[in-house]
């Protein structure tokens, strides 16, 4: 990403008025935005488009967050990009898998705003490197 | 008067005569008879209390004829030997074969001194082996109780060897294991598990079996009748109960996700138009869109509370133990309470005692209780005061007691047993109070159980409540959860 160019963000979640509401808030804060609603839809947007950033719920129709991941750290087209996680479940196992898997950072709907976009800007400013919220 | 009577069994005139002439006194009756079946017969019509078995011209080594002996009923009565001057590897071998004494021929001294004291020897002989019967009876009875249980049970010597295992037991590892190793039969191991190494005593455990079940041990130290430790250990199949907790928890993950999932939609919604991205607002607009924030906020508390309740009383948690000081926890409850007690205009005080040992606890997990017990305070007290103290528990140096006091309501008496019981909620007419779902005080004893403390309440109606936990001090910390 050059200097001054905006940033790509990839929203993927089966719940498209959530969707919706953070492409807004997203769009708002500077970012753009591309959206998938399952998880084949995310893994190919995110190889066409090389987002600069993934948000990535795991509970999804056709392969969830997980094998989204899983298949995109295998990828040399989007091993790179950056993954940050977001559901509704509460579970320490889930937590670590998604650590496992080379996600930054995992988020637990509902979520904090401005601790959630404090950890994208986080992410994307160290990108790869950063932490969204482990 | 106890008569004794004393059986001569053998053939030796010689022998007879003698013991005729010097067993002749008062209270002494005295019969002899062939050592054959016969005469051991007469021996019992004669209720003989001690036997003189003749051993006549058999060989050294020749042992005395228990089996016959018993057969015919003399198992019970002291059996003297009466042998040859120069029998002496027959007098030893005798003895070691059962019999109480000897005598050598020709007999030159009285032989009644030897004849009480074969008598007494036999009375308590006779004392022991009852013992040693109501022990075997005992024993028969525990292992036949054991041997008809459905779960498996077993006993394993020091050596870890198994000695005993009963049918359900058998069934699961196959039978004729006894001798092995259990750690090598149960579980594939090379080495001992680590509850046998680590517990001298008693212990509970749990294991997964060949059978493919899942079962919850409890072992008990006996000590058998050689003085041998012994270990006894049940095991009770609690596959069904894991499975409906399965069940159960896959339920509640799935539930409390359907119900955050449209909590992350209203909530993003109402900050997109609180913060003007889809235009400005009235004042109006943006108050009412303000109610739904809190009122979602509510809700999105109560989910999370029913959830930690659910994992609380259903055990499905862990606490994160450290070493940490009651004032700092105290510091986080003041801090999180501090602006919703100042908004009622309630003092809030804080008080920790000099010297005060640290705790060995769950830190938020002790400040999540603190705050369920400061918050109902202040729920509940219109005016004055609310005191959080931190001391030593009288009478009781190793324990630590955390008091949440205030000056509010207070709980009617007959409420004050019941307001832990979960759901319980103070019915009042006077004061309407909205949220809580009666779950803060359940889930609050829960976690302090699990500490090893307790929880309890002090109040009178109207001059306010006292709610008191005690929980063990570092320095005389016991085990915990």
């Amino acid at each position: 990403m050059a200097d001054g160019e905006r940033s790509l963000i990839l929203v993927a979640d089966d719940d498209k008025d959530l969707v919706m509401a953070m492409s807004i808030r997203l769009k708002a804060a500077g970012y753009d935005i591309i959206t998938a609603h399952d998880g084949e839809g995310a893994y190919e947007q995110a190889s066409q488009n090389k987002p600069d950033l993934i948000i990535l719920d795991v509970r999804m129709p056709s392969g969830g967050g997980f094998s989204s991941i899983d298949r995109m750290k295998h990828s040399l087209n989007t091993r790179n990009i950056p993954v940050i996680f977001l559901t509704a479940f509460d579970d320490e196992e889930m937590r670590e898998e998604g650590r496992k898997l080379g996600a930054v950072g995992f988020f637990r709907k509902p979520f904090n705003d401005d601790e959630f976009m404090a950890a994208i800007a986080g992410v994307l400013e160290h990108k790869g490197g950063g932490h969204g919220g482990f | 008067m106890k008569v004794y009577r004393i059986a001569y069994l053998g053939s030796d005139n010689e022998a007879v005569l003698g013991l005729e002439t010097a067993l002749k006194g008062d209270g002494l009756q005295f019969m002899s008879a062939g050592a054959d079946y016969q005469g051991m017969q007469q021996a019992v019509d004669f209720n003989a209390d001690v036997l003189l078995w003749d051993k006549e011209n058999l060989p050294p080594d020749a042992a005395i004829p228990v089996e016959e002996l018993r057969k015919a009923g003399l198992s019970r009565q002291p059996i003297v030997v009466v042998l040859a001057a120069d029998d002496i590897e027959g007098a030893v071998k005798s003895l070691a074969g059962g019999a109480v004494d000897f005598m050598f021929k020709p007999m030159r001294e009285d032989p009644l001194p030897r004849i009480i004291a074969a008598l007494n020897t036999g009375a308590k002989q006779r004392r022991i082996d009852w013992c040693n019967r109501v022990i075997e009876d005992t024993n028969d009875q525990v292992r036949g109780i054991l041997a008809t249980l459905a779960d498996p049970a077993y006993i394993v010597s020091p050596e870890y060897q198994i000695l005993w295992m009963n049918r359900a037991a058998e069934e699961i590892f196959g039978e004729g294991q006894r001798g092995g190793a259990c750690h090598h039969i149960f579980y594939d191991r090379t080495e001992p598990c680590e509850v046998c190494a680590k517990t001298r005593g008693s212990a509970r455990w749990r294991a997964t079996l060949k059978n493919g079940k899942s079962y919850r041990f409890i072992s008990a130290v006996m000590r058998n009748s050689r003085g041998e430790v012994e270990k006894l250990a049940v095991g009770t199949d609690i596959t069904p109960d894991q499975e409906v907790s399965k069940i159960h928890k896959t339920f509640i993950a799935n539930v409390s996700h359907d119900l955050r999932t449209p909590l992350a939609a209203i909530d993003q919604y109402v900050s997109i138009l609180l913060d003007g991205l889809a235009g400005e607002l009235t004042e109006d607009q943006a108050n009412y869109i303000d109610v739904i924030r809190r009122s979602s906020f509510r809700l999105h508390n109560l989910i999370e509370n029913l959830i930690d309740a659910n994992k609380i009383l259903s055990g499905d948690y862990k606490l994160t133990m450290e070493v940490v000081e009651v004032s700092d926890i105290v510091a986080v409850v003041h801090d999180r309470l501090q602006s919703q007690a100042a908004d009622k205009g309630i003092t809030m005080q804080v008080q920790v005692a000099d010297g005060l040992p640290p705790v060995y606890a769950d830190k938020s997990r002790i400040a999540q209780v603190i705050a369920n017990l400061a918050g109902n305070s202040i729920k509940f007290t219109e005016q004055g005061m609310l005191q959080i103290r931190a001391g030593f528990m009288p009478r009781d140096e190793g324990r630590v007691i955390v008091s949440v006091e205030d000056t509010g309501i207070g709980v009617p008496k007959e409420d004050l047993g019941k307001i832990f019981d979960l759901f319980y909620r103070v019915e009042k007419d006077k004061v309407y109070v909205e949220e809580g779902a009666g779950l803060g005080l359940a889930i609050s004893r829960e976690i302090i159980r699990a500490h090893g403390g307790t929880l309890w309440a002090e109040s009178m109606e109207g001059m306010g409540s006292a709610f008191h936990f005690s929980i063990p001090s570092y320095q005389g910390q016991a085990a915990v959860r």
